[in-house]
């Protein structure tokens, strides 16, 4: 909780907020500023976000179908590709290589984020850390992303300073997509693609691209074995995996039925940092389904609803569940313990979301349960015997609001239950909650100012076996792309 | 009988000549727009204001506004007041028709909802003065309709040049409206034949 002086310095921080963005109203000049997408089209960013990088209706769409126009895509286009070979060479081949296209502009787009933190006062004796810090994390990141004709895709992304949102500063995202290989099989368009390369899993809300500065502490939650009651043996569970972080696979999926069903299920590492830990490979599935709830069925059809003041996205409700295995290796080559092998933990993630979108209201949440096979190694015998699972559960609500098109509220309360964590000491109670309002302000489409507020309920134990801080933060910075 | 009738006819030829000399009388005003700190003098509205004590009854035929490619077309668009504008979606993709305000007048701003490829909806303009075409979902799109008070009025081209036929003769108040530059007015004679106006706009 915030003293009076925290209190004081937190008014103040709003307050220069508020003249920044008073600011950046007036004083702007009007800027054509356009990302790779929208110098292709010609068009603003908010064609295809309601609150950039979150997709509207209509960016779905275009992103499910390989970065292209729903419809007539090459009627929009205003920056016309560069032929790799005619259309009719398409006869010649195997006798040719097969036509293609690329970008007819370097599709490059660039984005920074830099925000300014300020933090309750730590407690004496659990070391010294500054209150305010300015402008971090300070990303910026390159991106690029197109298609190579009509039915091939890519992305890459890559955050060249350090702190980079979901890839601690390199790349994220470098994936290449065949989009609708299922024609070919003769399937409804848009059931089969496939992906190679380093993505983010097909998560239900990403981590990549959330509008929040903050990510989700479920998706961010590791499993370590805690401080069981002393046995004297110990236990093995230490499992660096997270949802959140990109992959390197394959993964096949779709979106049949105009994109209201979606599927995937993917082959990755199990990471990204360096080589393969290990030989085996992990799996990852979800599927979701689209309830659209418009009454006009020539509205639900439609990419994006008609409105009576404009497009709008559709009323819906998306119900999904998701599903990861993997085995974590330890001890490879018997390096810790030279008197065993390798100790092989099985894992697994699953979980369900919800998302309900009804005008400028959307809600949304997910409930996930973890669970790592854990062992217990008895240092003085030598042995090792299967020990109790190391599991965790939570997830998180929130709810978006657009008071205006370019002012979005919200509110979101994560909670984790994670009974290893307070073993380890890392949280006061097994579960910890936090809630999180924050303010989006759209100074111009491909400028923002990001305002939140991250409240725990867990308070300071300095004087506990094990201290730790978990600080109440407020956090306020600017997020521009172009 | 007969005199009679060699008087109506007398009186059908002056009335015949009457006209054709009304008709004669008729000009047109042609001349060239240049700008100053604006980058084209094309799409600029020029017209004849109000000529008091005239009016002048709205066409039955109405003018078709477009959406091609994300644009409206024309871009800009004048009107003699009371006309009905239809206003076509021709693309792929929903699109919307609203303005703010009138010439600053917001409560004759108005929303004409969304309609999808092929279909139109249409609007009588009663209001002079000019509306800010926009669409709330591709904040690109812009256009403008000027409503003005005579039927004699014409856009630039690309070259900023103008023809405004079948102006009566007589003198007039000359204006312009354009998008990035301020309004201009002048007086200018009609005769016979054209008359020719050079008209400045300055940013």
């Amino acid at each position: 909780m915030l003293n009076k002086k925290g209190g004081g310095l937190l008014l103040t921080a709003a307050m220069l907020a508020g003249v920044f963005v008073y600011m950046l109203f007036v004083s702007a000049q009007r800027a054509s500023a356009i990302p790779a997408f929208a110098r292709k089209y010609q068009t603003s960013c908010t064609t295809c976000h309601s609150n950039y990088p979150e997709l509207n209706d209509f960016g779905e769409a275009f992103k499910k179908n390989g970065f292209k126009f729903p419809k007539d895509d090459e009627v929009f286009v205003k920056d016309a590709p560069v032929m790799l070979g005619s259309k009719a060479q398409k006869e010649a081949f195997p006798g040719a290589v097969y036509p293609g296209e690329i970008p007819g502009s370097i599709p490059l787009g660039f984005r920074y984020s830099g925000f300014f933190t300020m933090n309750n006062k730590r407690p004496m004796g659990l070391g010294y850390t500054p209150r305010t810090d300015m402008f971090t994390p300070n990303t910026f990141t390159i991106i690029s992303a197109g298609s190579f004709g009509q039915n091939i895709s890519f992305w890459i992304d890559d955050d060249v300073s350090t702190g980079g949102s979901g890839a601690d500063g390199g790349l994220g995202d470098g994936y290449l997509k065949f989009n609708d290989l299922g024609h070919y099989l003769k399937l409804p368009k848009d059931t089969l693609n496939v992906r190679f390369g380093q993505f983010e899993l097909d998560l239900p809300f990403s981590e990549a691209r959330s509008v929040y500065p903050s990510g989700y502490d479920i998706f961010d939650q590791v499993s370590v074995a805690g401080g069981y009651p002393p046995t004297g043996l110990l236990p093995t569970t230490n499992n660096p995996f997270t949802l959140g972080a990109p992959q390197r696979g394959i993964e096949i999926g779709g979106y049949p039925n105009d994109g209201n069903f979606s599927w995937s299920i993917a082959v990755v590492n199990g990471s990204n940092d360096g080589l393969a830990a290990r030989n085996s490979k992990d799996v990852y599935a979800r599927i979701s389904q689209k309830f659209n709830l418009e009454r006009d069925s020539a509205s639900r059809k439609d990419v994006q609803a008609a409105g009576p003041t404009g497009p709008r996205d559709h009323t819906s409700i998306r119900v999904g569940a998701f599903y990861y295995y993997g085995r974590n290796v330890q001890n490879i080559g018997s390096q810790t313990y030279s008197y065993l092998g390798a100790i092989r933990e099985p894992f697994y993630r699953v979980g369900t979301d919800l998302r309900f979108k009804y005008r400028h209201a959307e809600l949304f949440g997910v409930l996930m349960y973890a669970h790592d096979r854990n062992h217990l190694i008895d240092t003085e015998a030598g042995t090792i015997a299967s020990g109790l699972p190391v599991t965790y559960s939570g997830g998180f609500a929130g709810l978006n609001y657009w008071l205006y098109p370019w002012m979005i509220a919200s509110l979101r309360y994560d909670a984790v239950n994670s009974p290893a964590d307070y073993y380890n000491g890392m949280s006061r109670n097994m579960t910890r909650n936090r809630i999180t309002p924050g303010l989006q302000i759209l100074v111009r489409s491909n400028i923002k100012v990001v305002t939140e507020y991250q409240r725990g309920w867990e308070q300071p134990n300095p004087d506990g076996p094990n201290p730790f801080f978990r600080a109440n933060t407020f956090v306020t910075g600017i997020d521009y792309s172009f | 009988m007969k005199t009679i009738s060699r008087l109506v006819l007398a009186v059908a030829g002056c009335v015949a000549l009457a006209g054709m000399a009304f008709t004669a009388q008729a000009g047109e005003i042609k001349g060239k727009v240049s700008v100053q700190g604006i980058k084209s003098a094309a799409n600029i509205a020029v017209y004849v204001d109000e000529i008091a004590g005239k009016t002048f009854p709205a066409p039955a035929e109405h003018v078709v506004i477009d959406q091609i490619k994300m644009s409206f077309v024309p871009k800009v668009t004048v009107v003699l007041k009371g006309t009905t504008v239809d206003f076509l979606n021709s693309d792929p993709v929903g699109h919307n028709v609203y303005w703010p305000s009138i010439s600053g007048n917001k409560k004759l701003q108005h929303n004409l909802g969304t309609w999808p490829k092929g279909q139109k909806k249409p609007f009588q303009f009663n209001d002079l003065g000019v509306a800010s075409l926009l669409c709330n979902v591709h904040p690109e799109m812009s256009g403008y309709l000027v409503v003005v008070a005579t039927p004699y009025f014409a856009v630039t081209g690309k070259d900023g040049s103008f023809e405004i036929k079948g102006v009566p003769a007589g003198t007039y108040t000359l204006k312009t409206w354009s998008e990035d530059g301020k309004p201009t007015t002048q007086s200018i004679t009609v005769g016979e034949g054209a008359a020719t106006a050079e008209i400045t706009v300055k940013k």
